[in-house]
């Protein structure tokens, strides 16, 4: 069964001929789930479920590419993952490593030519997994999204997360697909009282992304840490929904949203502070950063702040362009060709975010460099 | 003192807007029925005695109408229905250029309005509309005699400048643009016409001022403007009307043409009442060099979208939008702009501001789009918004679509409150909170007011002023 997916709406919409508004995906379909190689650290519980994970966590987790995921998930009919740090526990000298490794699918995902994706069986994998942080517990998830450099397909992941009260998840994505290969990666999560949900995005390789984030923060004091980098250059189409809602007093979103776009690539990140009434005292900051390599690059932002709420303080800001020609005049005097700082600057933005990976062993293996260093 | 305020915050419960609400009866006036149907049409252009080729115009912007969908986003407009609206009302006098000739009740009211005292102060020409026609426009001698033209669009569509304005006339804005833009172009009435001749500078402003008198309304001018190469112009446009217990329209259409190297400054102060839906649609194309800069304060209306576009069509071409919203109670003002980047070396500055209070809600929303071409571009987007208590509401939906490496585009946005700090500070200089929280408003909203004459900063200032009292306590 194939599903003409609409993901990645923006809360409030705006003028249609940006189309900037959602993502439209024609003929999706996922059959069964990719296999994943899982290393689960002692003190925390790896479960299988096929249940409505609101039955367990006690709430309905809104995810960022929206309720066409669930959907999507329920097609699959796959078991969903789950892993539960138990209450008072901290495990931070070690992480739930997760890999998903894809193999070739034979088939091109295009959105704009899909119809007969599903027709002719090009069914993708899907894979779901659910985060619980009991009370007072703190864990780090990396995932893994691998494929062969040449590897063609669709791949869908889900990724709910209940933080209960003080608790703390730092979860680190990283994506390494083939160069024809298309991710759906959605995530919702649920932060009660004083917890904290710390989300590292890394996007290296891949023909097209489509990146959904939601995350309530419900309790008092609760929080939101989303650093993100890419990199995108050929044919790459990347396109982004995040959103930091804020329904707690005291919580406080951050979002650093840091790229490079080459050749054709086509980068859209909408991203949304969200304060509804009663969050007094919130604050939600947001900073994007994007450097653009090719005149044949698109890139589009719309940073959105809804704001219901008197007590709040919201901030966003956005540079788009190229280097600042004071910096590359100084670079360029020091003898290095304009190419060169390019490259440079690009692998900076990148290794920013690999440096503010917790997991000692991935930051190593992202940068060894850097481990090096440390 | 401090009685007087008290008094004024337990009694003021909505806002005192004497100086704009009143009416005067309707004499005389001629109406077409209410609704938009191809008669109602024929009948407008038939009254107008329009040449054949607008007639097939406006009949063709209503098949567009009839077929564009109502926008999926922005606020609601189901309290606006197209059957109760009178799209056409004549005052019963014609167009003078004598203030003494004009009837006198539509006299007083732009008296009250304070037009005639602006003309003789400091504007160099008015335009005065009431309801659907003009009743006065004058120009002063020695900006005409610059070859300046001001002067109702429709005298100009059947005199000497008829080949000029059916050149432009809706091509900056064609009615397939969207469904109020058709509107317009079906049932369009009133409005100026400016050509200022190359290298014409005109030093003081021109205005034009649109009064809707009649209830159950709606008002449909039409502004075109053509500033030709190297010529400067500054155009004020405002605009009220008395509150009714029922739905009034406004959906006007203002074209702007900025020449080579040219410079075309719009400034309007926006203040209809709050049973207005001000569906408006404003646009300017600038050409090498050229220069548009648009001044808007929207405090007015019930439901508005407002979005000012600036196509930056030739090389070195330049926009800069200032703006500032105060949304109040039973307001949902929908506004900012939109800027088109299409040629090299262009650079766009927005720098605006938004006030929500007592449960309006203000919503900023902005497009900048860098084309290909368009290298070398610089753009820089500033957006602040105030929130006045937690009734109220507060958006931003900034977009940006940025198509070529070789650009510096900036962007930046904030929300929050006023800070008991600065209110703290001020008490303790012996003002009253009241008035340091208008104070505080009216230096959040200096962006705009320092950009506009004197006098109208003062009265965008008593606005603010006025849209404060009695929000505390």
């Amino acid at each position: 069964m194939s599903r003409n997916l609409i993901i990645n709406k923006l809360p409030a919409y705006t003028y249609n001929w940006l189309h900037m508004n959602e993502a439209q995906l024609p003929g999706v379909s996922v059959i069964e789930e990719a296999l994943v190689a899982a290393e689960v650290p002692a003190g925390i519980q790896q479960g299988f479920m096929k249940a409505d994970f609101a039955a367990q966590s006690g709430v309905k987790i809104l995810t960022g590419a929206g309720e066409d995921m669930d959907a999507l998930l329920a097609d699959a009919d796959i078991t969903v993952q789950t892993f539960t740090v138990p209450a008072g526990v901290h495990v931070k000298n070690d992480a739930v490593r997760l890999r998903l490794s894809y193999t070739d699918q034979g088939f091109v995902y295009d959105s704009k030519n899909a119809d007969a994706a599903g027709e002719n069986g090009q069914a993708g994998k899907m894979n779901a997994f659910r985060y619980v942080l009991e009370p007072d517990s703190e864990m780090t998830v990396v995932m893994d999204f691998t494929a062969d450099p040449a590897a063609s397909g669709l791949a869908a992941v889900q990724t709910k997360i209940c933080a209960q009260k003080n608790s703390v998840l730092h979860l680190v994505q990283i994506q390494q697909l083939g160069e024809n290969f298309t991710l759906l990666n959605d995530i919702g999560g649920f932060c009660e009282e004083g917890a904290r949900i710390e989300l590292i995005r890394l996007i290296l390789t891949g023909k097209n992304t489509y990146d959904g984030c939601r995350v309530e923060l419900a309790g008092e004091k609760s929080s939101l840490g989303v650093d993100i980098g890419y990199l995108c250059k050929g044919d790459d189409h990347l396109d982004m929904n995040y959103d930091a809602y804020h329904t707690g007093r005291r919580t406080t979103s951050e979002m650093n949203i840091s790229g490079v776009l080459r050749d054709r690539a086509f980068k859209l990140f909408r991203g949304t502070i969200d304060f509804q009434n009663g969050c007094s005292g919130a604050v939600g900051d947001e900073l994007e950063d994007v450097m653009l390599m090719d005149s044949t690059v698109v890139n589009q932002t719309i940073p959105l702040i809804l704001c219901a709420e008197e007590d709040v303080v919201g901030n966003h800001g956005a540079t788009i362009g190229r280097l600042d020609d004071q910096l590359l005049f100084y670079m360029e005097s020091r003898g290095m060709n304009r190419e060169d700082i390019y490259e440079m600057m690009a692998k900076a933005r990148i290794d920013a975010v690999i440096r503010k990976i917790p997991d000692e062993k991935t930051r190593q293996r992202m940068m060894p460099e850097a481990a090096e260093e440390a | 003192m401090a009685d007087n305020v008290k008094k004024d915050k337990t009694f003021v419960d909505d806002i005192d807007r004497e100086m704009y609400d009143f009416r005067f009866e309707e004499k005389d006036v001629y109406r077409v029925d209410e609704g938009l149907t191809p008669e109602i049409v024929n009948k407008i252009s038939e009254e107008k005695n329009d040449p054949e080729w607008m007639h097939q115009f406006r009949l063709k912007s209503l098949e567009i109408y009839n077929k564009k969908e109502i926008p999926n986003w922005g606020p609601s407009i189901d309290g606006l229905n197209m059957d109760n609206i009178v799209t056409y009302v004549r005052p019963n006098t014609k167009m003078h250029a004598e203030w003494d000739e004009v009837p006198d009740d539509i006299k007083e009211t732009f008296e009250r309005l304070g037009i005639p005292k602006a003309e003789r102060e400091s504007l160099a020409g008015v335009g005065a509309q009431y309801d659907s026609e003009l009743v006065y426009h004058n120009v002063k001698e020695e900006v005409a005699a610059q070859g300046v033209i001001y002067t109702d669009l429709e005298s100009a569509m059947h005199g000497e400048y008829a080949d000029m304005i059916q050149k432009h006339f809706m091509k900056l804005v064609p009615p397939t643009d969207h469904k109020f833009a058709a509107l317009h172009g079906a049932v369009w009435s009133g409005g100026s016409f400016v050509y200022v001749p190359p290298g014409v500078s005109v030093e003081i402003p021109l205005q034009s001022y649109f009064r809707l008198n009649a209830p159950g309304a709606g008002q449909f001018e039409h502004t075109l403007i053509i500033v030709d190469e190297g010529a400067y112009l500054h155009f004020i446009e405002g605009c009220s009307a008395p509150k009714y217990n029922i739905a009034n329209l406004h959906a006007g259409c203002v074209e702007l043409f900025v020449g080579r190297n040219a410079t075309l400054r719009y400034s309007t102060i926006e203040n209809w009442s709050k049973n207005m839906y001000n569906l408006n649609t404003k646009r300017a194309i600038c050409e090498e060099g050229g220069k548009v800069e648009w001044v808007s304060g929207s405090f007015g209306s019930h439901v508005s979208y407002l979005y000012p576009m600036s196509v930056l069509n030739g090389k070195g071409a330049r926009a800069e939008f200032t703006g500032v919203t105060f949304a109040g109670r039973g307001q949902n003002l929908d506004t900012g702009c939109k800027i088109v980047h299409n040629a090299p070396d262009t650079s766009s500055v927005v720098n605006t501001r938004s006030i929500s209070k007592s449960g309006g809600i203000s919503t900023f929303r902005s497009s900048v789009v860098v084309n290909p071409q368009a290298e070398n571009t610089k753009s820089s987007v500033s957006c602040q918004s105030l929130m006045i208590d937690s009734e109220s509401r507060s958006d931003t939906v900034p977009a940006m679509d940025i198509r070529t490496d070789k650009c510096d585009i900036g962007h930046e946005a904030k929300i929050g409150r006023i800070s008991d700090d600065a209110v703290f500070y001020l008490m303790s200089r012996g003002i009253s909170e009241e008035e340091a929280r208008a104070l505080i408003v009216s230096g959040f909203a200096e962006n705009v007011s320092k950009e506009l004459p004197l006098e109208y900063a003062v009265e965008m200032n008593n606005l603010i002023r006025l849209e404060m009292r009695g929000t505390i306590g």
